[in-house]
């Protein structure tokens, strides 16, 4: 472990550690455009220029490893010069529409020139035009007159999801970045370029002319629900007048789970809580039409009915399929009420063949899986199984059609679609009770007794345990719409109405029953879960 | 001592033209057998170290210092790329060398070849070079044909597998590594060093890179000896070397000379003078990323160490002489042209300043000058020098400097003026 001296201060590293990676260790900021720890080195933005003492010509810090007894500055006067040249040129061609651009507010050529830079061109030349926006896929549209020519896009087009669609064309000052002919950029994950570009040359369609950074007024961290791997992600939230607006979600770095990237699934899949469609009453349906009314009102009449239930049938004539889409703790609380409370063995979250151990596998090496849900591996960690007796999914749907199960819970499900080869409508439609939460209609909820509106991802605390036995927090972003109700609180309530009590529903304080109870997530304090997970001692694995 | 001429001797018989019963009956391939049956890579290796050899592409390295780098048992193999991607202007002699006499090359990289341990060297030829590439295809096969290339050499066990490679017109493909990445079916564009070429270049395998006359030495150094080689010219630059010489002459060409030949010399006895009677303004003596001389510097020699001595170089040995009608601000202009044309573009102080400095010099020859932009420039070259990943920018920026150390009086004139005092005069 090689120690220096950077700026003054001495630092210890692995050999093998750049000067840029080495100054981030002790604080010390080495401005750079073309370096990313993700991407190949390729030392061409020259920004990141140090002096090194006892060599004639500043070195580049991302391309220089360290060495014992290195003296490194990041200030001298000759890398002044140098840095401010580096800004002098990429402004001789840069657009001044910072007013206008996307990445105005949190731009690092932005940044750099305020603090580095000349205050004034010494350029008297016409700027070089060049096309302002080119869609160049599904999710991205280029600026080539901003673009600084870092490569970063391109590297990392070739490098992670080696799908190679950009490449820089041209020569000199007229080189450009563009798609290799007969190419889009729709590879799953091209919304990362957006993130690597340092100014505002790639912008996000979903995205773009909807906020200035400063409006961000919150950046929540949280965990991608779309599937099992738990990809680490940063939720910009916006304020408007009609309320709070979910506008982006990035990738956080996790080393462990998502290195710096997501999906354009997860980036671009998840902004749709705001979405009018999304179900804003409870319903409560006697007859053929459901009736608006309020929460307490369905939660009050559901559980006068679920009581006729197991009044005349008993609890085993009751049944709960819920998603692994629920957090832990949700589904703690599931476990507890159904099993516990009524004493039913029929819970079961297994809706997908994709769901059950070993099933689940990663869709291209790189962060997508197949189980599209965030939760299985909490689901079965926390028993949401057929306990003794008990009936799994396809069990509970075929007792619904021959009448022997009177009343289900459906939560966040939407069964008629997940199987489509089979009656399940008509199964439904004998029961008793079907109750159904959800966060848009669908053909499950069409065919319920209670319709609960559901809390999104982004709406509520809790923790999901990914594919690896990772348990990750989200934590709200969003404050939900006045219609929808916790699924902690209607479990809650409806077990008052019964005259039983599920106990506290906060989540961390749900967290903390579970820690006491046997199983893999004994012994685990809330606190302890830090921003990158916690797996548990002795769990890894599918 | 009179000079005896070595790569351009043969071209010199009066009907040679360069074919393999030629290049044979003038004597040549007769190097090839004594090196690989008398000597082990290693003292052909040690033999180049003492003749004095040095790089002619344009930094002079040391030829044989350059083969020495290449690690011992390597698991990758080890290749010789031969550099003709001859594109500095004011340069000529490779074009020649392979056009006139292409056995004299080809013999070079057997040798040479056998000297590293490689058994599969590449010509990587300038795009334009089209006739060129076809007469080294011939003489390849020709080599082919009679065993000098191919599976177990003359007997000697040695095998060599030799292709030419044509680029698509890029001067950034002459600096070896941007050749490499060319030669790899890449955009051709430096890679940042370390690591260099003798560690990772081609392929990511050891690799030597050698300009085409310094190739063409090496078959002479092997027949007559490192200390007859050793002993032509200066003792830090020896061997012969090969000016173009071409500009305001009256008899531009390539001329085969010791380095120990004075600037004078060069122009005045070789190149025949000044047309006209014309005064001598300038010279460029390296090519055009070497920096300007003038009048004052007529009797230094042309080895590396005394250009580099007046604050030019030896460069590519393309000398560009300018006489009294030339308009040094259009100097600048063209040269600052070619580089802002040819930077690879990834480098931001040489993508953004070669067109940077273009643009200036275009608006002061063209009568928009500012007072400031002398200074501007010189800054400008300043933040372009020893910043980048190979020195094209470099090149770009000295002759610039140059121009505005011995002429700032003609730019002053121009922007003064508000056009070019040349204007009309341009020599015939």
């Amino acid at each position: 472990m090689p120690t220096l001296k950077i700026d003054g201060v001495e630092v210890t590293v692995p050999a093998g550690t750049n000067i840029i990676e080495a100054a981030k260790r002790v604080g010390i900021e080495v401005p750079h455009y073309c370096y990313h720890p993700g991407l190949s080195v390729v030392g061409q933005c020259r920004m990141c220029q140090v002096d090194v003492e006892k060599t004639p010509k500043l070195a580049i810090a991302c391309n220089t490893p360290v060495a014992e007894g290195m003296v490194v500055s990041t200030n001298s006067p000759k890398v002044e010069k140098a840095r401010r040249a580096v800004l002098e040129f990429y402004l001789l061609n840069h657009p001044l529409d910072c007013p206008i651009c996307d990445r105005g507010g949190e731009c690092p050529l932005q940044d750099y020139t305020m603090k580095y830079g000349p205050g004034e061109s010494r350029s008297v030349e016409e700027k070089v035009h060049r096309v302002k926006h080119r869609v160049l896929g599904p999710h991205v549209v280029f600026d080539a007159e901003r673009c600084i020519l870092c490569t970063r896009c391109v590297r990392f087009c070739q490098e992670v999801p080696k799908t190679g669609e950009l490449g820089v064309f041209s020569r000199g000052e007229r080189s450009e970045i563009s798609l290799f002919p007969g190419c889009d950029l729709n590879n799953a994950y091209s919304g990362n370029v957006i993130d690597l570009c340092p100014v505002g040359a790639l912008t996000s369609r979903e995205y773009r002319f909807q906020a200035r950074p400063w409006d961000l007024v919150r950046h929540t961290e949280s965990v991608c629900p779309l599937c099992s791997n738990g990809c680490n992600v940063t939720l910009d939230v916006r304020h408007r007048q009609q309320g709070e607006q979910l506008l982006r979600i990035r990738p956080r770095e996790n080393q462990a789970v998502n290195r710096w990237w997501i999906c354009d699934e997860g980036r671009f899949g998840s902004l749709n809580l705001a979405d009018p469609g999304r179900l804003h009453q409870p319903t409560w349906r006697a007859g053929a039409a459901p009736a608006t009314m309020e929460h307490a009102d369905v939660l009050l009449r559901t559980a006068r009915a679920l009581r006729q239930v197991t009044e005349a049938f008993g609890p085993e004539a009751v049944g709960c399929i819920a998603s692994s889409r629920l957090t832990n703790e949700e589904l703690f609380l599931v476990v507890r009420f159904f099993r516990e409370i009524l004493g039913t063995p029929h819970v079961d979250f297994r809706v997908r063949p994709i769901q059950f151990p070993d099933a689940d596998a990663s869709e291209d090496g790189l962060l997508r899986r197949t189980d599209k849900t965030a939760n299985s591996r909490g689901a079965r960690d926390l028993g949401v199984v057929p306990g003794p007796g008990g009936q799994d999914v396809a069990g509970m749907l075929e007792a619904a059609a021959q009448g022997r199960l009177k009343a289900l819970f459906v939560l966040e499900e939407d069964l008629v679609s997940a199987f489509p080869d089979r009656p399940v409508a008509t199964a439904l439609g004998r029961l008793d009770l079907l109750v159904v939460s959800s966060l848009f209609p669908s053909a499950t909820t069409a065919a319920a007794h209670a319709v609960l509106p559901a809390l999104g991802f982004a709406e509520k605390e809790g923790s999901f345990t990914n594919f690896q036995g990772r348990i990750q927090k989200l934590h709200p972003a969003l404050t939900p719409p006045v219609a929808s109700r916790s699924l902690a609180e209607a479990l809650a309530e409806i077990g008052f109405d019964l005259g039983r009590d599920l106990g506290a529903v906060d989540p961390e304080q749900v967290w903390a029953r579970i820690g006491e109870r046997a199983g893999p997530y004994r012994g685990i304090a809330w606190k302890d879960i830090g921003p990158e997970g916690l797996v548990p001692e002795g769990q890894s694995g599918n | 001592m009179v000079f005896e001429k070595v790569l351009t001797a043969y071209q010199e018989i009066p009907n040679y033209r360069g074919g393999m019963d030629d290049y044979l009956a003038a004597g040549g391939y007769q190097a090839l057998p004594k090196a690989l049956k008398e000597m082990q890579p290693a003292a052909l290796v040690d033999e180049v170290k003492k003749s004095g050899l040095r790089g002619r592409g344009g930094a002079g390295f040391p030829t044989g210092m350059k083969w020495g780098f290449i690690p011992k048992g390597s698991p990758r193999p080890t290749y010789l790329v031969c550099n003709s991607d001859e594109s500095e202007p004011g340069t000529f002699k490779d074009r020649m060398l392979i056009e006139e006499d292409p056995h004299q090359l080809v013999e070079g990289i057997v040798i040479s070849s056998y000297a590293i341990g490689c058994h599969q060297a590449f010509i990587y030829c300038r795009g334009e070079f089209v006739h060129g590439a076809r007469v080294l295809q011939r003489a390849i096969g020709e080599a082919y044909a009679r065993g000098y290339l191919g599976a177990n050499i003359l007997g000697s066990g040695f095998s060599l597998e030799l292709t030419v490679h044509r680029g698509a017109g890029a001067y950034i493909c002459g600096e070896e590594t941007g050749l490499l990445e060319s030669l790899e079916g890449k955009r051709g564009q430096p890679r940042p060093k370390p690591p260099f070429p003798a560690v990772s270049g081609l392929y990511r395998s050891p690799t030597v890179v050698n300009n085409v006359e310094t190739l063409c030495n090496v078959p002479h150094i092997v027949t007559r000896g490192a200390a007859w080689f050793a002993g032509i010219g200066p003792a830090k630059s020896a061997g012969p070397r090969l000016f173009s010489v071409s500009g305001h002459v009256n008899r531009p060409g390539n001329y085969e000379l010791p380095m120990s030949v004075t600037l004078r010399e060069l122009i005045l006895e070789h190149g025949g003078g000044i047309p006209g009677g014309r005064r001598l303004k300038a010279v460029i003596p390296g090519g055009s990323s070497a920096p300007v001389l003038t009048g004052q510097h007529l009797d230094i020699s042309m080895d590396f160490e005394s250009l580099a001595a007046a604050g030019s170089m030896g460069g590519s040995g393309g000398v560009v002489v300018m006489d009294e009608t030339t308009c040094m601000v259009r100097v600048g202009e063209i040269v600052a042209r070619f580089y802002h044309h040819e930077s690879c573009g990834q480098c931001t102080q040489c993508r953004e300043g070669t067109a940077w400095l273009h643009k200036t010099l275009r608006r002061i020859e063209h009568g928009q000058g500012r007072k400031e932009d002398l200074d501007l420039l010189l800054d400008m070259c300043d933040n372009m020098k020893g910043k980048t990943i190979c020195v094209l920018s470099d090149a770009a920026a000295m002759p610039i400097e140059s121009y505005l150390k011995y002429f700032r009086e003609e730019f002053e004139l121009h922007i003064r003026e508000r056009a070019c005092p040349f204007a009309g005069q341009d020599a015939p």
